[in-house]
């Protein structure tokens, strides 16, 4: 397997300015000729879809929801990054271009990086021009604040409704398009396969969720904008319909799958409260800045936490990492967190939480400063807990939140199947092992708006394609192997739902390759994930028909594809034997805990290809050079 | 279509009936203050009945107007209603409300209640046609003429609008239809006058809760105001004579 | 907890739905609404029965799947919240508690409690953005908003469109829907050169997907989960007038 990145040659601030001039173009004429299929609405896939209608492609958008606005970018809160230095405190491109690639422990490619630093002032323009309403200050400029891994100040909010506001003036981009009849939009249906026609992706499987049926859809070129796969681990920040399924069955047709194992936990979630849980709810991390987290000393300790006394609590964070405290970075405080739990000192009635207490805050503060910073955080703990954060301390948890690796992509955003582009969460490109609050969102618009409009031109006036269409004999066996397998499922007549089998997978991937991994877990996980998997396939139940709208039949084939997935994730797991950024080996860490890389042997992407169903896929290698940053210890201290 | 193709826009129909209702309310409030009049004794309202009848022309112009508005506002309610009725074809089995009112959500039946009791109303002191024997002539001496030229008097005859009031009032079931019906005509204000500002766009934070307020302050000086006619004269606080 | 729960169900769009009894006695008070339903499916599935279909996604209040209508409430009985985050603390032990979907001609139903609600979605498309193509602007801060504009604007735009206006408004009007696109964009200085376009073009096709009229009932507001105010219902109505008297064809 070639892992040709294509970087352009140049100074690392020339390459994309030079690359846009040495790209072939496409004549304004010729491009209503082309067709793009779009699977996902999200933030990348909504302002890619958008982006090349307006040039003039045929763009077709896919979605499972029922409108392209239900995209779970939507949900994020804090903001999103650019290096316009508006608040003149020395941010940069290259300052950005440094921070996202140090927060990232040196796992990302470089050049990709620096490029997203670049457009990242453009989003904010396109943004502000379509109506995102921004928080201004009063001179009516447009307000910045600062967010985690940065010592600048340079993140754009709107609220705590960020990803909701960029999504919808994306959508309403999408919109535009889909009025003009520029895009074709299609609701409700789930892509089930990738087709494949003398080497290059030219369409998809779908199946409409409504009425079960198996469509065929051709194109010039594929754009999977289908994001990351949290809900491996079941219980997720994710929505709940998030799923492996589009990149996974694009794996399995011979792109290769990037860094599975760099998956991001977040600190500050509300814990699970029993088995009836079906998701976590992330609470922002600013509440940090004032709240103290806390285990009690001693181990089962059942006392309401009024009753214990201020000598017998461990504030964990404050004695581990003086320096930092309850700010500790994302990982460090979610690891901590679980250790605290596994040590049987774990708060709530399931014994994993921890306090978040706001009581000191508030002392020195006044109710009222605590009520301003934080009121409505804490008006949502309240009405998902029931318990008054102002009398008694929140109970936090780490909780899967968001996935830095991805089907690999060249600098085109193109992966190892020629036209099939992959572009926001859904690949692995900018983030290294580790994401920075508030990138996600100018990753996801970067891909869509600045970058994909571009190379999508040049693979497509440099390939010469071939005609197709879905009566080509690779489009019918792509439906009859979808087909097959719904027939299959309808079929096995067991005991078990999809839910519980997936809720066993995530346990399993929490407990053995969660937050902290070593080699004998991982090797526990590769024994027991083959397992639910059989089992699945001999003991699932599924009511109704396919033709219908199915709720188990459509849960089943995601889980079905996060049982195979799973897999990859922890060969990955196991094989990156360091530690780096979120994925943290036990074996290797520093006395303070924080992360050992082993710059030696593993800087590098690990690119996994598809062989079969029960064999082990081969690790594939793409070195990571820095000519630009030197590569250290990442230190926040 | 012409005319009435602003019944194709939701927004236009509320704007056609917030206007023609502007124009109700307004007519409802001078024909308030003139009935106040009957407190001033026998002369007073029936001059002020003398006077518009005098109008002439401009107060057919009225009535034509205020006749059309009446029309429009019905007419546009009922096209409204069959089609907010088309728009919810299934209905919730069980419906629990946090901000329609009663008065709000009855609108549509106050106004039929209005409606019948405005036919009632003009055809018993109008047209005279329910009650013809309430109808007598008042003698009466423009200003400026003595009663020394008695023979003449027989030529200045006016309808004795104060004694038909009176002798209908002293029915109690007319007073009790009259007092049922105004104040329905209360209810239905009470969420008419500051819907018609939300729908003409006059909602302000400023000054909406004023608006509102008045509103409902309205439509109770309204009922308070009628009611207290039939209720005077039945206690015979006014009219006692006759 | 046990609760007594009359659900809807609906094979198919066009076939005759009924209210089905289920008596349940698992319901913890930390449970979100979804959650109660959830397990309630997966016990119908373990008895091989077909579960209830119902719309949700994110589960933290935004995304604007979940619907509803609980007892005759969209999103139930607790304000500024969308049934998703509804937990069941709010309702009494042995409560009866009837699940119906959102109703209005505008929205079928799909399944079950599933409706349909892209006509939500034409009404954007038909006017609900700023035409402006990707790497036109100018610099982000060229363009100074008032900061008080900036945050009225940004309080319309807080809708997540998940139609609870249309459910709640015994009309079936979107009013409330339209009219925040709609004051979003004609609060901000962008939105300014296609104001009067977008107003009439979004309005008329609001009526012609099959909305009803606005009566001011203000049920709308106090459905909305994310309380936008009726307020810009008259700011649209304003906008509307202004436009229709100014347009030229």
């Amino acid at each position: 397997m070639n892992l040709d990145a294509k970087i352009p040659s140049g100074q690392i601030k020339d390459k994309w300015d030079k690359y846009r001039f040495d790209m072939k173009l496409i004549n304004a004429a010729n491009k209503r000729k082309y067709k793009i299929l779009v699977v996902g609405t999200g933030l990348a896939g909504a302002s890619a879809a958008a982006s090349m209608a307006e040039l003039g492609y045929q763009v077709e958008a896919f979605t499972y929801a029922d409108s392209p606005r239900r995209a779970h970018s939507i949900a994020a809160q804090g903001g999103i990054n650019a290096a316009k230095n508006y608040t003149n405190d020395g941010d940069s491109v290259w300052r950005l271009f440094y921070d996202t690639v140090k927060g990232g422990d040196f796992r990302a490619r470089e050049a990709n990086v620096y490029r997203l630093a670049q457009v990242s002032n453009s989003i904010i323009d396109q943004c502000v021009a379509q109506g995102v309403p921004f928080a201004r200050e009063y001179g009516g400029l447009l307000d910045n604040r600062s967010f985690g891994g940065a010592q600048v100040s340079r993140t754009f909010y709107a609220r705590g409704q960020t990803g909701q506001q960029l999504l919808l003036g994306a959508y309403s981009a999408l919109s535009r398009q889909i009025g003009k009849k520029a895009v074709t939009q299609h609701l409700r249906k789930e892509m089930l396969d990738v087709v494949i026609i003398d080497g290059y992706a030219r369409g998809i499987i779908t199946r409409d969720l409504v009425t079960g049926k198996i469509e065929s859809h051709w194109g010039d070129a594929v754009v999977l904008a289908t994001g990351g796969y949290g809900n491996v681990f079941y219980l997720s920040t994710n929505a709940q319909a998030c799923n492996v399924t589009a990149t996974y069955r694009a794996y399995k047709k011979g792109a290769a799958f990037a860094n599975p194992c760099y998956t991001q936990i977040h600190p500050t979630c509300i814990p699970v409260s029993g088995d009836h849980q079906s998701k976590l709810t992330l609470m922002s991390e600013s509440l940090r800045n004032d709240g103290r987290i806390w285990v009690p000393k001693k181990q089962n300790d059942k006392r309401a936490p009024s009753q214990i006394p201020e000598d017998e609590r461990d504030y964990y964070l404050e004695r581990k990492y003086p320096s930092f405290g309850n700010l500790s970075p994302r990982d460090i405080s979610s690891r901590a967190a679980k250790e605290a739990c596994d040590d049987g000192r774990g708060i709530s009635s399931t014994g994993y939480g921890v306090y978040l207490d706001f009581e000191d805050a508030i002392n020195r503060l006044g109710k009222n400063v605590i009520e301003e910073r934080y009121g409505n955080l804490f008006e949502m703990y309240e009405r998902i807990t029931g318990d008054n954060p102002y009398e008694t301390p929140m109970m936090i948890y780490p909780a899967s939140h968001y996935t830095m690796g991805g089907l690999w992509v060249d600098y085109n955003l193109m992966s190892t199947i020629p036209g099939l582009h992959v572009i926001g969460e859904a690949n692995f490109s900018d983030h290294g092992a580790n994401r920075l609050g508030a990138s996600a969102l100018m990753q996801g618009l970067g891909d869509g708006y600045f970058v994909l409009p571009y190379t999508i031109g040049h693979f497509l006036a440099t390939n010469k394609l071939e005609k197709v269409s879905t009566d080509h004999p690779e489009f019918k066996k792509a439906e009859s192997d979808a087909n097959q397998k719904i027939h299959k499922l309808l079929n096995i007549n067991g005991k078990k739902t999809p839910s519980e089998f997936h809720r066993e997978l995530g346990k399993t991937m929490w407990d053995l390759c969660g937050m902290g991994r070593n080699e004998e877990r991982l090797k526990k996980a590769l024994e027991i994930i083959p397992q639910i998997r059989s089992e699945f396939w001999e003991n699932l139940t599924i009511t109704g028909v396919n033709e219908d709208y199915n709720i188990v039949l459509e849960k089943a084939l995601r889980v079905a594809d996060f049982l195979e997935f799973a897999e990859v994730l922890v060969w990955d797991a196991l094989e990156r034997d360091e530690s780096c950024g979120a994925h943290f080996r036990e074996e290797h860490q520093y006395p303070d805990g924080e992360a050992m890389r082993d710059d030696e042997k593993f800087c590098h992407v690990a690119a996994w290809e598809y062989q079969g169903d029960s064999t082990k896929p081969i690790r594939h290698v793409e070195p990571l050079v820095f000519e630009d940053v030197k590569l250290a210890v990442r230190s926040y201290k | 279509m012409g005319i009435l193709s602003y019944l194709q826009s939701s927004i236009l129909s509320k704007i056609v009936m917030a206007v023609t209702g502007a124009m109700l309310v307004g007519y409802i409030v001078i024909h308030t203050a003139g009935n106040l009049l009957i407190y001033s004794g026998q002369d007073a309202i029936n001059s002020y009945s003398q006077f518009l009848h005098s109008l002439g022309p401009v107060l057919w112009i009225a009535r034509i107007v205020l006749l059309l508005a009446l029309i429009l506002h019905i007419w546009t309610s009922i096209v409204l209603k069959v089609s907010s009725n088309e728009a919810k074809p299934e209905k919730y089995a069980v419906k629990n409300y946090f901000k329609a009112k009663l008065t709000s959500r009855t609108m549509l039946w106050t106004g039929v209640a209005v409606f019948l009791f405005v036919v009632y109303h003009v055809s018993h002191l109008t047209l005279h046609i329910t009650n013809p024997e309430h109808v007598v002539n008042q003698m009466y001496l423009p200003h400026g003429l003595h009663l020394s030229s008695a023979a003449s008097a027989l030529s200045y005859e006016r309808t004795d609008v104060y004694r038909m009031v009176i002798l209908g009032f002293q029915n109690p079931l007319i007073s009790l239809v009259y007092m049922i019906a105004v104040t329905i005509v209360g209810f239905h204000l009470n969420h008419a006058v500051q819907s018609m500002f939300q729908t003409l766009g006059l909602n302000h934070p400023k000054y909406f809760p004023t608006i509102q307020k008045s509103s409902v302050a309205l439509s109770f000086i309204i009922i308070f105001c009628l009611i207290s006619i039939p209720i005077s004269v039945l206690l015979k606080l006014i009219g006692g004579n006759l | 907890m046990k609760l007594k729960l009359h659900v809807w169900r609906q094979k198919y769009g066009k076939s005759k739905g009924y209210f089905e009894q289920h008596d349940v006695d698992y319901v913890s008070e930390d449970m979100s609404f979804l959650e109660m339903l959830d397990v309630l499916n997966e016990k119908l599935l373990k008895s091989a029965k077909e579960p209830i279909a119902f719309d949700h996604d994110c589960r933290e209040g935004i995304c604007g799947c979940c619907s509803l209508t609980i007892n005759g409430n969209p999103h139930g009985p607790e304000k500024a919240t969308t049934t998703c985050q509804l937990h069941m603390r709010k309702f009494k032990d042995g409560e009866t508690v009837y699940i119906e979907p959102f109703r209005a001609k505008a929205f079928p139903v799909i399944k079950d409690l599933v409706v349909d609600r892209t006509s939500l979605d034409t009404i954007i498309q038909s006017g609900g953005f700023i035409s402006v193509n990707t790497n036109q602007p100018q610099d982000a801060n060229a363009l100074p908003v008032d900061k008080k504009q900036a945050d009225l604007a940004m309080d319309a735009a807080s809708c997540i469109g998940c139609g609870a206006c249309v459910a709640s408004c015994p009309n079936s009007a979107a009013m409330l829907f339209v009219s925040a696109k709609v004051s979003h964009m004609g609060l901000l200085p962008q939105g300014q050169p296609e104001r009067k376009k977008r107003v009439l073009a979004m309005v008329n096709t609001m009526d012609a997907e099959g909305f009803g009229t606005c009566r001011n009932f203000y049920e709308c507001e106090a459905a909305c989960p994310k309380e936008i105010s009726v307020r810009f219902i008259a700011r649209m109505n304003r906008d509307f007038l202004k436009a229709s008297l100014s347009k030229e064809d």
